[in-house]
């Protein structure tokens, strides 16, 4: 038998919904002992009783139950849930409600004072029948299935609203909600927020589990103490600065990618408690140092205590991050300076092109414009550099000056402008020198490098690449200078400044002038057997001419003159060492032996031509002197043998005709001859 | 060898027009430039091979351009060297630029100027498009002409511009259109210029400077063929006359003729040798036996009281590297 107090009375029922479903609670089969209890509490264990879903289930208006309670209607009507008098009175604030397999908010009757109302893990599609619980402080509606906030409105005291775990899209008609103090909304699939603006007194935000992917429109919040953003796909964060309260801020298991998506976080000064795990940041190798340089406020990160130590070592790291920023911008620099150097080299290389096109005869040559400068050193080297300790000369750093640049990168040696060429006089650490296979020459003269090959050839014995551009190359002859280095791997002419780039030959006579080099590459194309065939078939008679039909004087002396001066400038180089110098000299005739027939093909500059033509020009003169001596002389004998060629007849007769004459009459000869003899006496 | 009319010059005169005394200056120039390495081998022995050389035409390669330009025989002797030198890349078909030929003369003999070489080139071109690419066969006979007879074509030059300004009262030019022009282009503007000059008084103003001319001009003969052929031509179109004349190739004796410019069998075979050897081109070491093939070629003039080694001052005496090889080939 029911109580009577649960009695349902349909009529009065009926007055108090105003649609529909009567709910019937029949506990007719229960044994006494089973009361439907009512209480409002989260521990409340589930109702042991014959569930109201069962009934609920029924047609009511087909119902005809052993108590006349059954209400019949027409029109589909929402469960009214009343309590007993006793339970009101026991608990009056409170109503729990969870798992009982509600799918609609029934209508709860008499329960104006009702502050707590739990509806957890029920299947509660809509938020409805609860406006009359204007007292309302606690609703949860904690997994069911709502997919829209609705229903609020004149919920005007509510504190805590639970709503996580359903299926909520859009956060909207929370208006009225202006005491709201915890809003819960976790597991939902709200994709923006939006309309919590006016919640000034909401101190804890859930938005965990949803998907939301940026955060923004945070304004008006001023009480947020703690904002929950787990596991969303947020990429960026703002506004999070217009938050004055907040001090727990939890966005792991995002996708935030970068430092600056959060950059507002460093202006939000009162944050103590962040966490940013499982985003691609935290994978960053100095994550943790940049999140504690950046907020200096931050107690906990990750939910982990930050220590003095990370502090530090994080502030270290920043300083480290500061230093290599500013050394980079300083790189940066110097590569301007740098390019405006070469560009000043290239301008006044045009210049002395220009001036010396329209010099008639070139008789003095300008020189560069500026004085040749002191070569100033770059300060401060950067890392591209080896760093050579103890070495006495400062460390190779692009050596800048408004007329030249020298610079060692790596293995290459770039060399600027004619006055780069004196950076060869200076003295190259080891390391240094030995690393340089490529070197670089830009806007020097051909004959002018022609003259530090020797050097080159010393001071970079390793060098295999050589690269020229604007160098004024216009001859084939000039590439036989380049037979005196050790050994070239690739050489690189740049069309640029190099008219002898545009022969159809010139490939073909380095390869033949350079053989012994065995050359692999020649302007990045490589040299195939072909190309070697050709050049000899193309230059080998050339070779054969200047060995073996030169007179022996020639040959000594042409190949003299070259070596007469390596071999000078071996001595002075090496000192007088006499066991280095006879190496030098053997290697320099195991190099010849190589190619004695093209060893005769010399390039000497204009300059050095000319002055040696200067120099023969005096014993010119003295051997035309003398031989004009010879001849005049040879031409006097001569003209006086002829003479006497056509005297002698003439000669011959008198002299005959004289003594003839003479001896005409004996002894009158005789007579004269005796007073002769007697006169001599 | 006593001919009269050698014997008939003075003294002076004969030395000049066989031009004995430049060799012998040059001789004696040689011999006091390189004293030290010739007094070891003797004197005599220098001569000998100075006038050897003379002879073989050797004596110019890598000399000074005012040497190559002395003598007749020098001029002729360059040519030659020049053709055997760079025959090969005539064979192998490039057509090259004028400057690249320059380049080419520039490796016999450093400070060709350049000015030479331009004017053969506008032989070739006819004075047009001096950029254009010219076969080593056209390039090398007007060459010829141009170095070997420079000065006489400069005063062609001046008696031509002189018969074209009409400044001689003899000449009555007519205007008539051209014709038996050795133009390879159209000539420009036919009709409306005054093309050339008149043939038979080109040729009579040329024999008068072919007689006092002291310096060498070709066979009055073979320019009187030249200048038979047409009616009226330009001064290229005779210079391109003059520089396919086989005859006056022959009298020159330096090139062969035009046929036969590509053959050489002698330097070919040479040629056929060192390539042999290039392969072994591709190690330096293997290189030697280039060298190598010196001796053989060279042994007939390297004898026994060659060998620099000799020199003690010199320590890299290998001059001739070629001894050194020898030795080691030998054993």
């Amino acid at each position: 038998m029911l109580p009577g107090k649960y009695r349902a009375v349909s009529g009065r029922a009926a007055s108090n919904v105003n649609c529909g479903l009567h709910l019937v609670i029949q506990t007719s089969s229960l044994p006494d002992r089973n009361k439907v209890e009512f209480r409002l509490s989260k521990e409340t264990p589930s109702f042991s009783g014959r569930l109201l879903q069962h009934d609920l289930e029924r047609n009511y208006s087909s119902r005809q139950g052993e108590h006349s309670s059954l209400v019949s209607s027409s029109m589909p009507a929402f469960p009214i849930l009343h309590r007993s008098t006793e339970e009101k009175i026991l608990c009056s604030d409170r109503l729990t409600l969870e798992r009982q397999k509600l799918t609609v908010c029934p209508i709860i009757d008499g329960e104006e004072h009702l502050r707590l109302l739990n509806f957890q893990h029920n299947f509660i599609t809509r938020i409805q029948n609860i406006s009359n619980l204007q007292r309302l402080i606690f609703l949860d509606l904690y997994d069911n299935q709502i997919e829209e906030i609705s229903g609020l409105s004149t919920l005007r005291s509510l504190r805590v609203l639970l709503l996580g775990k359903n299926r909520i899209k859009k956060i909207s008609n929370l208006e009225n909600l202006k005491s709201l103090d915890v809003l819960d909304l976790h597991g939902n699939q709200i994709t923006r927020i939006e309309n919590v603006n006016h919640l000034s007194d909401l101190r804890v935000l859930n938005l965990a589990r949803n998907l939301l992917s940026h955060v923004d429109s945070l304004s008006g919040l001023d009480s947020l103490t703690e904002l929950n953003l787990r596991h969303n796909h947020i990429t960026f964060v703002r506004d999070v600065d217009a938050l004055p309260s907040l001090q727990r801020l939890f966005l792991s298991f995002n996708n935030i990618c970068s430092f600056d998506s959060v950059c507002c976080l460093a202006q939000c000064s009162s944050l103590s408690d962040i966490s940013f795990d499982g985003n691609p940041i935290a994978q960053e190798p100095w994550y943790k140092h940049t999140v504690l340089q950046n907020m200096a406020q931050l107690r906990q990160l990750d939910t982990k205590r930050v220590t003095e130590e990370e502090r530090r070592v994080a502030s270290v790291v920043a300083k480290k991050e500061e230093e290599k920023r500013r050394e980079s911008q300083k790189q940066s620099l110097l590569k301007e300076k740098k390019q405006l150097a070469i560009r000043n080299i290239a301008r006044q290389w045009e210049q002395l092109q220009q001036r010396r096109g329209s010099e008639a005869t070139g008789p003095e040559r300008p020189g560069s414009p500026s004085a040749a400068q002191d070569v100033s050193q770059a300060q401060g080297s950067g890392p591209a550099f080896p760093e050579e300790p103890g070495s006495p000369d400062a460390p190779p750093g692009p050596a800048l000056a408004d007329t030249h640049l020298v610079e060692v990168d790596g293995d290459t040696l770039s060399l600027y402008g004619a006055g780069a060429l004196e950076c060869l006089d200076r003295s190259w650490s080891t390391q240094t020198a030995g690393t340089v296979t490529t070197v670089c020459f830009t806007f020097i003269e051909f004959d002018d490098i022609v003259q530090v090959l020797p050097k080159l050839r010393m001071k970079f014995p390793n060098s295999l690449h050589l690269k020229f551009k604007e160098t004024k190359l216009v001859m084939l002859q000039q590439f036989n200078a380049l037979a005196q280095l050790r050994r070239i791997d690739q050489l690189t002419v740049d069309p640029q400044g190099n008219p002898v780039v545009s022969f159809t030959l010139w490939k073909y006579y380095v390869l033949f002038r350079l053989s012994h080099f065995s050359m692999q590459k020649i302007n990045g194309t490589e040299v195939t057997q072909n190309d070697m065939i050709m050049a000899e078939r193309l230059f080998g008679i050339l070779a054969h001419v200047a060995s073996s039909e030169l007179p022996q004087y020639r040959l000594i002396s042409i190949l003299g003159d070259a070596r007469k001066k390596q071999f000078r400038y071996l001595l002075d180089a090496k000192g007088k060492r006499p066991g280095l110098v006879s190496e030098d000299a053997s290697d320099s005739r195991r190099l010849l032996t190589e190619n004695t027939n093209r060893a005769t093909l010399n390039y000497s500059t204009r300059d050095f031509f000319n002055e040696r033509l200067e120099e023969i020009r005096e014993k010119k003169q003295l051997c035309r002197a003398y031989t004009e001596g010879l001849v005049q002389e040879a031409a006097g004998i001569h003209t006086k043998a002829e003479a006497l060629q056509r005297l002698w007849p003439q000669m011959f007769i008198e002299l005959v005709r004289d003594a003839v004459v003479d001896i005409r009459s004996k002894d009158a000869f005789m007579k004269l001859s005796l007073q002769h003899i007697a006169q001599q006496k | 060898m006593l001919s009269p009319e050698r014997l008939a010059l003075p003294d002076y005169e004969y030395l000049a027009q066989r031009h004995v005394l430049t060799y012998m200056e040059d001789a004696v120039c040689q011999l006091l430039e390189n004293k030290e390495d010739i007094s070891q081998y003797g004197i005599a022995r220098f001569f000998t091979e100075y006038f050897n050389s003379v002879c073989q035409g050797t004596h110019i390669l890598f000399r000074e351009f005012s040497f190559i330009q002395a003598t007749p025989h020098n001029r002729a002797s360059f040519l030659r060297a020049f053709w055997r030198c760079f025959r090969t890349v005539g064979k192998n078909g490039d057509l090259l630029t004028m400057k690249e030929y320059h380049c080419l003369l520039q490796l016999l003999c450093p400070d060709f100027p350049l000015e030479l070489t331009q004017k053969a080139a506008r032989i070739v071109l006819m004075d047009d498009a001096m950029d254009c690419l010219m076969s080593f066969s056209d390039f090398l006979f007007a060459f010829q002409i141009q170095f070997y007879y420079s000065e006489f074509l400069d005063s062609v030059a001046a008696i031509y511009q002189d018969l074209l300004s009409g400044k001689n009262p003899n000449t009555v030019i007519v205007p008539t259109s051209s014709s038996g022009q050795h133009r390879q282009r159209p000539a420009l503007g036919e009709a409306s210029m005054l093309e050339g000059v008149e043939a038979a008084l080109f040729y009579q103003r040329l024999e008068s400077l072919c007689d006092r001319h002291k310096y060498s001009c070709p066979p009055p003969a073979f320019v009187k063929e030249v200048l038979s052929n047409v009616q009226r031509l330009t001064f290229y179109g005779f210079l391109v006359a003059l520089s396919k004349h086989h005859g006056i190739n022959q009298a020159l004796g330096a090139l062969p003729d035009k046929g036969d410019l590509m053959h050489d069998p002698a330097m070919d075979e040479e040629l056929e040798r060192l390539l042999a050897q290039v392969p072994g081109l591709v190690n330096p070491v293997t290189g030697s036996p280039e060298a190598s093939s010196l001796p053989s070629r060279t042994t007939p003039r390297v004898g026994s009281p060659w060998r620099p080694l000799h020199h003690t001052r010199k320590m890299d005496a290998e001059s001739d590297g070629s001894t050194e090889e020898t030795d080691e080939s030998e054993t």
